[in-house]
């Protein structure tokens, strides 16, 4: 089962062991690679046992990310921040503030937070954007897919024009519209 | 019984007759789910904690001891789980998975033997069972 977060939702949540203590808190999400896996979080100190060298943790250690806590084994799960950090291109950070432009031309929004689908693994499935006029969605905070291969740079981020077919207004609709999306778009490559 | 009925219990030594302290905080080892000690106020001597194996009986109106003698300083793992931290009543519980089901208002046990029955929450009950571990932060569950 998969579950759809906002990644900012999950920075400055508790990280609480199996045996209850709260250890640390999340600071930031951390990117794998291009296709936008989450590699693990950046942490900050908190709790009776907080201390310098818990930098990091990497999604292997995870044993659950959940709506009030995220949840870790024990206290050796930690892992250095410089591990993590140094094996990601900080994608979803990255384009934070980018616009999202549709190979057709058409600017559909700035970027204001990342979509993760969290499960085994958890990879960034979309984005909430601010929409542009172009959109016709009053400017609102919407919901866009993203396909699975995607480009991007720190300036702009390409997406198929039917993408914006598929935007939606709340997390809980979110789901489908991706897979919606991207069944799309395998058709139209057959 | 429930720890809310049992609160106040006074701790009667069964050779002198005499109270000998009262009851201030039940002590849980999360890994067996029992009662492993009373932490106790009112003491005649400097000690305050009374395990689980010195207990005569926890009845329904006191607890019985052989002498006060048997109420020593906490050692070992039970200073750690005596410390105010670790009081499961009124902690949050959430699941391994990360979610909150609200706090501990009650903890229903068996005087026989100590063995934590359940956890209230709100209208909710959760098998003693269930626990898997109890820190500073929350009561954390199985699913």
């Amino acid at each position: 089962m998969t579950v759809l977060m906002r990644a900012k939702e999950i920075i400055r949540r508790p990280v609480v062991t199996l045996a209850g203590d709260d250890v640390a808190q999340i600071k930031d999400v951390v990117y794998a690679d291009d296709q936008g896996e989450v590699a693990g979080f950046t942490l900050a100190g908190r709790g009776l046992f907080a201390g310098p060298k818990k930098e990091a943790l990497a999604w292997t250690s995870i044993h659950a990310v959940g709506r009030d806590a995220v949840m870790i084994i024990n206290e050796e799960m930690f892992d250095q921040r410089r591990d993590i950090v140094d094996k990601a291109q900080a994608r979803g950070g990255n384009v934070i503030a980018s616009r999202v432009l549709t190979d057709t031309g058409t600017d559909l929004g700035k970027v204001v937070d990342a979509i993760l689908e969290i499960g085994e693994t958890a990879r960034v499935v979309g984005y909430a954007i601010d929409s542009s006029e172009a959109l016709g969605r009053g400017g609102r905070t919407v919901f866009i897919p993203l396909p699975d291969t995607i480009a991007v740079s720190g300036e702009a981020l390409i997406v198929p024009s039917t993408a914006a077919d598929f935007v939606s207004d709340d997390l809980s609709g979110f789901g489908a519209s991706v897979q919606a999306f991207r069944d799309r778009l395998r058709g139209e490559k057959h | 019984m429930r720890f809310s009925e049992a609160k106040n219990h006074r701790v009667v030594s069964t050779t002198g007759a005499v109270t000998v302290g009262r009851l201030r905080e039940f002590v849980v080892d999360p890994r067996t789910a029992h009662v492993v000690a009373l932490s106790l106020k009112k003491t005649e001597g400097s000690g305050d904690t009374l395990t689980w194996n010195n207990l005569k009986a926890f009845g329904p109106d006191a607890v019985t001891v052989e002498s006060a003698d048997v109420i020593t300083a906490a050692e070992g793992d039970l200073i750690m789980m005596s410390d105010k931290h670790h009081r499961i009543l009124g902690k949050r519980v959430l699941t391994e998975h990360g979610e909150e089901l609200g706090r501990v208002k009650d903890v229903e046990f068996d005087p026989e033997n100590g063995l934590v029955q359940s956890l209230l929450i709100g209208s909710e009950e959760i098998s003693g069972s269930r626990i898997l571990g109890l820190g500073s932060y929350a009561v954390v569950v199985r699913l």
